[in-house]
Protein backbone atom coordinates (compact mmCIF):
# COMPACT_ATOMS: atom_id res chain seq x y z
CA UNK A 1 0.00 0.00 0.00
CA UNK A 2 2.35 2.36 -0.80
CA UNK A 3 2.65 4.83 -3.57
CA UNK A 4 -0.09 3.87 -6.48
CA UNK A 5 0.99 6.43 -8.90
CA UNK A 6 -2.22 9.18 -8.49
CA UNK A 7 1.02 11.36 -6.83
CA UNK A 8 -0.65 10.87 -3.25
CA UNK A 9 1.23 8.93 -0.74
CA UNK A 10 -1.07 7.38 2.13
CA UNK A 11 1.45 9.03 4.83
CA UNK A 12 -0.01 8.91 8.25
CA UNK A 13 -3.35 7.56 6.94
CA UNK A 14 -1.64 3.73 6.16
CA UNK A 15 -2.51 2.44 9.15
CA UNK A 16 -5.82 4.18 9.56
CA UNK A 17 -6.23 2.75 5.85
CA UNK A 18 -5.61 -0.62 6.85
CA UNK A 19 -7.85 -1.01 9.53
CA UNK A 20 -10.63 0.15 7.67
CA UNK A 21 -10.06 -2.15 4.62
CA UNK A 22 -9.43 -5.02 7.61
CA UNK A 23 -12.93 -3.67 9.21
CA UNK A 24 -14.63 -3.68 5.64
CA UNK A 25 -13.18 -7.54 4.77
CA UNK A 26 -16.28 -8.56 6.08
CA UNK A 27 -18.87 -6.78 4.36
CA UNK A 28 -19.99 -3.11 3.48
CA UNK A 29 -20.10 -0.74 6.79
CA UNK A 30 -20.70 2.85 7.19
CA UNK A 31 -18.32 5.50 9.35
CA UNK A 32 -19.74 5.19 12.64
CA UNK A 33 -19.91 1.19 12.41
CA UNK A 34 -16.09 1.02 11.05
CA UNK A 35 -15.21 3.34 14.48
CA UNK A 36 -17.05 1.17 16.65
CA UNK A 37 -15.58 -2.34 14.79
CA UNK A 38 -11.83 -0.54 14.86
CA UNK A 39 -12.34 0.04 18.84
CA UNK A 40 -13.54 -3.20 19.25
CA UNK A 41 -10.44 -5.28 17.53
CA UNK A 42 -8.51 -3.31 20.22
CA UNK A 43 -6.45 -1.82 17.31
CA UNK A 44 -6.10 2.29 18.65
CA UNK A 45 -9.32 4.31 17.88
CA UNK A 46 -9.77 6.53 14.59
CA UNK A 47 -10.96 9.86 15.40
CA UNK A 48 -13.41 11.01 12.62
CA UNK A 49 -10.87 13.74 10.81
CA UNK A 50 -8.87 10.64 10.56
CA UNK A 51 -11.46 8.36 9.29
CA UNK A 52 -12.94 10.59 6.47
CA UNK A 53 -9.23 11.78 5.53
CA UNK A 54 -8.22 8.42 4.88
CA UNK A 55 -12.09 7.03 3.17
CA UNK A 56 -11.43 9.41 0.68
CA UNK A 57 -8.15 8.51 0.04
CA UNK A 58 -8.69 4.63 -0.31
CA UNK A 59 -11.67 6.01 -2.34
CA UNK A 60 -9.90 8.06 -4.62
CA UNK A 61 -7.76 4.78 -5.57
CA UNK A 62 -10.42 3.41 -5.96
CA UNK A 63 -9.94 0.16 -2.99
CA UNK A 64 -13.21 0.88 -1.78
CA UNK A 65 -16.28 2.09 -3.34
CA UNK A 66 -19.38 4.41 -1.48
CA UNK A 67 -22.64 2.13 -1.70
CA UNK A 68 -26.29 4.49 -1.97
CA UNK A 69 -26.83 6.42 0.96
CA UNK A 70 -28.86 4.65 3.88
CA UNK A 71 -30.55 7.80 5.97
CA UNK A 72 -27.80 10.17 5.43
CA UNK A 73 -25.09 7.36 6.39
CA UNK A 74 -23.29 5.98 3.49
CA UNK A 75 -22.04 2.59 3.79
CA UNK A 76 -18.79 1.53 1.98
CA UNK A 77 -17.16 -1.54 0.54
CA UNK A 78 -13.86 -3.08 -0.51
CA UNK A 79 -13.60 -3.32 -4.38
CA UNK A 80 -12.04 -6.04 -6.14
CA UNK A 81 -8.93 -4.61 -6.18
CA UNK A 82 -9.25 -3.23 -3.11
CA UNK A 83 -9.39 -6.72 -1.97
CA UNK A 84 -6.63 -8.34 -3.73
CA UNK A 85 -4.84 -5.00 -2.43
CA UNK A 86 -5.36 -6.12 1.46
CA UNK A 87 -4.41 -9.63 0.79
CA UNK A 88 -1.19 -8.97 -0.90
CA UNK A 89 -0.74 -6.52 2.27
CA UNK A 90 -1.94 -8.99 4.60
CA UNK A 91 0.17 -11.84 3.30
CA UNK A 92 3.33 -9.39 3.30
CA UNK A 93 2.40 -8.60 7.23
CA UNK A 94 2.02 -12.70 7.97
CA UNK A 95 5.22 -13.50 6.39
CA UNK A 96 7.06 -10.56 8.85
CA UNK A 97 5.36 -12.01 11.36
CA UNK A 98 6.71 -15.58 10.50
CA UNK A 99 10.07 -14.40 10.23
CA UNK A 100 10.19 -12.32 13.01
CA UNK A 101 8.46 -15.47 15.84
CA UNK A 102 11.18 -17.52 13.63
CA UNK A 103 14.06 -15.51 14.71
CA UNK A 104 12.91 -14.73 18.06
CA UNK A 105 12.38 -18.53 18.36
CA UNK A 106 16.38 -19.28 17.51
CA UNK A 107 17.21 -16.99 19.42
CA UNK A 108 16.27 -17.96 22.39
CA UNK A 109 16.94 -21.82 21.29
CA UNK B 1 -16.33 14.67 28.24
CA UNK B 2 -18.03 15.90 25.25
CA UNK B 3 -16.90 19.00 22.72
CA UNK B 4 -19.57 21.75 22.40
CA UNK B 5 -21.90 21.78 19.02
CA UNK B 6 -21.17 25.31 17.62
CA UNK B 7 -17.63 24.21 17.73
CA UNK B 8 -18.03 21.11 16.01
CA UNK B 9 -19.98 22.83 13.17
CA UNK B 10 -17.34 25.20 13.16
CA UNK B 11 -14.69 22.39 12.61
CA UNK B 12 -17.18 20.50 9.88
CA UNK B 13 -17.60 24.36 8.06
CA UNK B 14 -13.51 24.35 8.06
CA UNK B 15 -13.62 21.51 5.16
CA UNK B 16 -13.61 22.84 1.83
CA UNK B 17 -16.43 22.89 -0.24
CA UNK B 18 -16.45 20.05 -2.18
CA UNK B 19 -15.52 18.29 0.58
CA UNK B 20 -18.53 19.30 2.43
CA UNK B 21 -20.86 18.39 -0.48
CA UNK B 22 -19.14 14.72 -0.69
CA UNK B 23 -18.81 13.85 2.76
CA UNK B 24 -20.65 16.22 5.00
CA UNK B 25 -24.20 14.82 5.42
CA UNK B 26 -22.24 11.27 6.74
CA UNK B 27 -20.05 12.80 8.98
CA UNK B 28 -22.94 14.49 10.38
CA UNK B 29 -24.44 11.44 10.66
CA UNK B 30 -21.56 9.84 12.80
CA UNK B 31 -21.22 12.65 15.44
CA UNK B 32 -24.84 12.66 15.91
CA UNK B 33 -23.98 8.41 16.49
CA UNK B 34 -21.15 9.54 18.58
CA UNK B 35 -21.23 12.63 20.68
CA UNK B 36 -17.66 13.66 19.68
CA UNK B 37 -15.16 14.78 22.76
CA UNK B 38 -12.42 17.13 22.34
CA UNK B 39 -9.86 14.69 20.96
CA UNK B 40 -12.72 13.95 18.49
CA UNK B 41 -12.56 17.87 17.44
CA UNK B 42 -8.59 18.23 17.19
CA UNK B 43 -9.00 15.23 14.74
CA UNK B 44 -11.40 16.70 12.27
CA UNK B 45 -9.18 19.99 12.57
CA UNK B 46 -6.79 18.48 11.18
CA UNK B 47 -8.52 16.35 8.97
CA UNK B 48 -10.11 19.78 7.37
CA UNK B 49 -6.42 20.81 7.27
CA UNK B 50 -5.37 17.99 5.65
CA UNK B 51 -8.32 18.29 3.17
CA UNK B 52 -7.39 21.72 2.48
CA UNK B 53 -3.53 20.32 1.47
CA UNK B 54 -4.60 17.16 -0.88
CA UNK B 55 -7.77 18.54 -2.46
CA UNK B 56 -8.67 14.91 -2.37
CA UNK B 57 -12.20 15.48 -3.38
CA UNK B 58 -12.35 17.66 -6.80
CA UNK B 59 -15.96 16.59 -8.17
CA UNK B 60 -19.14 17.49 -6.99
CA UNK B 61 -21.11 14.66 -5.33
CA UNK B 62 -24.40 14.89 -7.50
CA UNK B 63 -21.64 14.50 -10.37
CA UNK B 64 -20.02 11.63 -9.14
CA UNK B 65 -23.03 9.83 -8.84
CA UNK B 66 -24.14 10.36 -12.03
CA UNK B 67 -21.03 9.21 -13.51
CA UNK B 68 -20.27 5.39 -14.51
CA UNK B 69 -18.28 3.81 -11.73
CA UNK B 70 -15.59 1.96 -13.50
CA UNK B 71 -12.55 -0.34 -11.79
CA UNK B 72 -9.48 1.05 -11.18
CA UNK B 73 -6.49 -1.15 -11.83
CA UNK B 74 -3.89 -0.65 -8.83
CA UNK B 75 -0.39 -1.07 -10.51
CA UNK B 76 1.15 -3.21 -8.07
CA UNK B 77 4.68 -1.25 -6.88
CA UNK B 78 7.73 -3.36 -6.83
CA UNK B 79 8.74 -4.94 -3.92
CA UNK B 80 11.06 -2.93 -1.51
CA UNK B 81 13.26 -3.98 0.82
CA UNK B 82 12.49 -2.53 4.74
CA UNK B 83 14.28 0.30 5.24
CA UNK B 84 14.44 1.86 2.52
CA UNK B 85 12.94 5.21 1.77
CA UNK B 86 12.01 5.94 -1.48
CA UNK B 87 13.53 9.29 -2.55
CA UNK B 88 11.43 11.74 -4.97
CA UNK B 89 12.35 11.58 -8.78
CA UNK B 90 15.35 13.59 -9.50
CA UNK B 91 14.94 17.10 -10.05
CA UNK B 92 11.87 17.11 -7.95
CA UNK B 93 11.71 18.98 -4.22
CA UNK B 94 10.67 16.32 -1.42
CA UNK B 95 8.64 17.36 0.94
CA UNK B 96 11.02 17.32 3.64
CA UNK B 97 13.16 19.06 1.68
CA UNK B 98 11.25 21.69 1.39
CA UNK B 99 10.29 22.33 4.83
CA UNK B 100 13.78 22.53 5.78
CA UNK B 101 14.29 25.28 3.14
CA UNK B 102 11.37 27.22 4.04
CA UNK B 103 12.35 26.57 7.76
CA UNK B 104 15.64 28.10 7.16
CA UNK B 105 14.66 30.87 4.92
CA UNK B 106 12.58 31.87 7.57
CA UNK B 107 15.63 31.50 10.44
CA UNK B 108 17.57 33.45 7.89
CA UNK B 109 14.65 36.74 7.52
CA UNK B 110 14.76 36.33 11.22
CA UNK B 111 18.33 36.97 11.66
CA UNK B 112 18.49 39.60 9.53
CA UNK B 113 15.57 41.62 10.62
CA UNK B 114 18.03 41.25 14.01
CA UNK B 115 21.25 41.99 12.48
CA UNK B 116 19.37 44.93 10.59
CA UNK B 117 17.75 46.42 14.09
CA UNK B 118 20.96 46.28 15.88
CA UNK B 119 22.64 47.92 13.34
CA UNK B 120 19.54 50.62 12.98
CA UNK B 121 19.40 50.90 16.71
CA UNK B 122 23.53 51.86 17.04
CA UNK B 123 23.45 53.76 14.00
CA UNK B 124 24.56 57.57 14.66
CA UNK B 125 20.88 59.66 14.18
CA UNK B 126 21.92 62.57 12.21
CA UNK B 127 19.94 66.12 12.72
CA UNK B 128 18.64 68.02 10.60
CA UNK B 129 14.97 71.00 10.87
CA UNK B 130 14.31 71.38 14.45
CA UNK B 131 16.86 70.33 16.54
CA UNK B 132 20.02 70.77 14.96
CA UNK B 133 22.37 73.89 14.66
CA UNK B 134 22.22 75.90 12.05
CA UNK B 135 24.74 78.74 10.71
CA UNK B 136 23.20 81.79 9.89
CA UNK B 137 26.46 83.48 8.24
CA UNK B 138 28.60 85.79 9.41
CA UNK B 139 26.99 89.45 10.97
CA UNK B 140 28.54 91.15 7.43
CA UNK B 141 26.68 88.47 5.30
CA UNK B 142 23.39 89.10 7.25
CA UNK B 143 24.03 92.69 6.57
CA UNK B 144 24.47 92.19 3.09
CA UNK B 145 22.11 90.51 2.53
CA UNK B 146 19.08 92.57 4.61
CA UNK B 147 20.76 95.95 5.53
CA UNK B 148 18.26 97.36 7.70
CA UNK B 149 19.46 94.54 10.44
CA UNK B 150 21.49 97.23 11.51
CA UNK B 151 18.92 99.74 11.50
CA UNK B 152 17.18 97.04 14.05
CA UNK B 153 14.43 95.26 11.60
CA UNK B 154 14.51 91.18 12.58
CA UNK B 155 15.97 89.44 10.33
CA UNK B 156 14.00 86.15 9.45
CA UNK B 157 15.78 83.05 8.70
CA UNK B 158 13.71 79.98 7.15
CA UNK B 159 15.08 76.71 7.74
CA UNK B 160 15.58 77.32 11.57
CA UNK B 161 12.11 79.34 12.14
CA UNK B 162 13.83 82.25 13.56
CA UNK B 163 14.13 85.63 13.98
CA UNK B 164 17.23 86.92 14.56
CA UNK B 165 16.89 90.44 16.08
CA UNK B 166 19.75 92.77 17.07
CA UNK B 167 18.58 93.57 20.33
CA UNK B 168 20.17 97.38 20.49
CA UNK B 169 19.21 98.19 17.18
CA UNK B 170 15.85 97.22 17.50
CA UNK B 171 15.53 98.86 20.71
CA UNK B 172 16.36 102.34 19.09
CA UNK B 173 13.81 101.51 16.02
CA UNK B 174 11.13 100.58 18.49
CA UNK B 175 11.28 104.19 20.39
CA UNK B 176 11.44 105.51 16.79
CA UNK B 177 15.13 106.50 16.84
CA UNK B 178 17.21 105.91 13.68
CA UNK B 179 20.06 104.06 14.56
CA UNK B 180 23.25 101.62 12.84
CA UNK B 181 24.66 98.98 14.76
CA UNK B 182 25.91 96.36 13.01
CA UNK B 183 28.24 94.30 15.11
CA UNK B 184 26.11 93.69 18.03
CA UNK B 185 28.02 90.95 20.05
CA UNK B 186 26.16 87.25 20.74
CA UNK B 187 24.71 88.71 23.80
CA UNK B 188 22.95 90.87 21.69
CA UNK B 189 21.55 88.53 19.75
CA UNK B 190 18.50 87.15 19.53
CA UNK B 191 17.09 84.13 18.03
CA UNK B 192 13.09 83.98 18.52
CA UNK B 193 11.54 81.13 17.59
CA UNK B 194 8.04 82.20 15.26
CA UNK B 195 5.93 79.71 16.44
CA UNK B 196 3.52 81.18 18.44
CA UNK B 197 3.28 80.18 22.30
CA UNK B 198 -0.70 80.53 22.05
CA UNK B 199 -1.46 77.27 19.31
CA UNK B 200 1.84 77.08 17.10
CA UNK B 201 0.54 79.74 14.01
CA UNK B 202 4.09 80.93 12.30
CA UNK B 203 4.39 84.81 13.75
CA UNK B 204 4.46 87.20 10.73
CA UNK B 205 7.22 89.66 10.46
CA UNK B 206 7.19 93.05 12.67
CA UNK B 207 4.95 95.06 11.52
CA UNK B 208 5.88 98.65 10.02
CA UNK B 209 3.79 100.56 12.03
CA UNK B 210 3.94 99.70 15.80
CA UNK B 211 7.30 97.70 15.39
CA UNK B 212 5.96 94.62 17.05
CA UNK B 213 5.28 90.93 15.66
CA UNK B 214 1.29 90.23 16.16
CA UNK B 215 0.05 86.47 15.43
CA UNK B 216 -2.07 86.41 12.48
CA UNK B 217 -4.61 83.37 13.94
CA UNK B 218 -5.52 84.92 17.23
CA UNK B 219 -3.74 88.32 17.42
CA UNK B 220 -1.20 87.51 20.64
CA UNK B 221 0.94 90.85 19.83
CA UNK B 222 4.54 90.65 20.82
CA UNK B 223 7.07 93.37 21.82
CA UNK B 224 10.65 93.79 19.49
CA UNK B 225 12.36 91.37 21.95
CA UNK B 226 9.33 88.59 21.98
CA UNK B 227 7.81 89.54 25.10
CA UNK B 228 4.05 89.10 25.41
CA UNK B 229 2.03 92.25 25.76
CA UNK B 230 -1.50 93.15 26.60
CA UNK B 231 -3.64 91.93 23.09
CA UNK B 232 -4.26 88.24 22.08
CA UNK B 233 -4.82 84.99 23.90
CA UNK B 234 -1.32 83.56 24.43
CA UNK B 235 -0.15 83.80 27.76
CA UNK B 236 3.66 83.90 27.47
CA UNK B 237 6.24 85.57 25.41
CA UNK B 238 8.18 83.76 22.18
CA UNK B 239 10.37 80.96 22.79
CA UNK B 240 13.94 82.06 22.06
CA UNK B 241 16.74 79.65 20.85
CA UNK B 242 20.63 79.77 22.28
CA UNK B 243 22.95 81.91 19.79
CA UNK B 244 26.16 81.87 19.64
CA UNK B 245 29.14 83.15 17.18
CA UNK B 246 31.91 81.07 16.50
CA UNK B 247 35.46 81.96 15.79
CA UNK B 248 35.05 82.49 12.46
CA UNK B 249 32.67 85.04 12.77
CA UNK B 250 29.38 82.57 11.95
CA UNK B 251 26.51 83.20 13.78
CA UNK B 252 25.00 79.82 15.06
CA UNK B 253 21.66 79.17 16.63
CA UNK B 254 20.90 76.09 18.42
CA UNK B 255 17.33 74.84 17.81
CA UNK B 256 17.99 72.23 20.72
CA UNK B 257 18.45 74.74 23.29
CA UNK B 258 15.15 76.15 24.18
CA UNK B 259 14.20 78.67 26.61
CA UNK B 260 10.27 78.99 26.43
CA UNK B 261 9.27 82.81 26.88
CA UNK B 262 8.47 84.27 30.21
CA UNK B 263 4.71 84.51 31.20
CA UNK B 264 2.90 87.78 30.94
CA UNK B 265 2.78 89.77 34.11
CA UNK B 266 1.73 92.97 32.88
CA UNK B 267 3.42 96.17 31.54
CA UNK B 268 5.60 96.46 34.74
CA UNK B 269 7.34 92.99 34.18
CA UNK B 270 8.31 93.99 30.18
CA UNK B 271 12.60 94.51 30.06
CA UNK B 272 11.51 96.89 27.50
CA UNK B 273 8.41 99.88 26.85
CA UNK B 274 8.50 100.44 23.35
CA UNK B 275 7.05 103.77 21.60
CA UNK B 276 3.30 102.42 21.12
CA UNK B 277 0.77 102.03 24.70
CA UNK B 278 1.41 98.65 25.94
CA UNK B 279 -2.54 97.31 24.65
CA UNK B 280 -2.02 98.15 20.56
CA UNK B 281 -1.20 95.74 18.03
CA UNK B 282 -0.76 95.47 14.65
CA UNK B 283 -3.79 95.61 12.04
Amino acid sequence: MGNDGTGTDLGRFAEPALLIMVSLADGPKHGYAIMTDVDSFGASPIGPGTLYAALARLERRGLIEPLGPEDRRRPYRLTGAGSSALAEHLGEMGRLVQVGHARMRAAQG
Amino acid sequence: MSAPTPAVSAVLRAYPRSWRERYGAEMQALLADREPGWGDLLDLARGALDARLHRLVATPAVLVAAMPRKEFAVPTPPPRPYGVIASPPIGELSRRNFMRRVLGAGAAILALEFVGGTIAFLWPQFRSGLGAKFPIGTLADIVAKQPSFANGWPYAFGPARVFLVNVPAGKELALGREASIPNPSAGELLALWRKCPHLGCQVPALCDELKRFTCRCHGSTYNILGEKLFEGPADRGMSRFAVSIGDDGVVVVDTAQVTAGLLNRGPDALSFVDAAPYERKCR
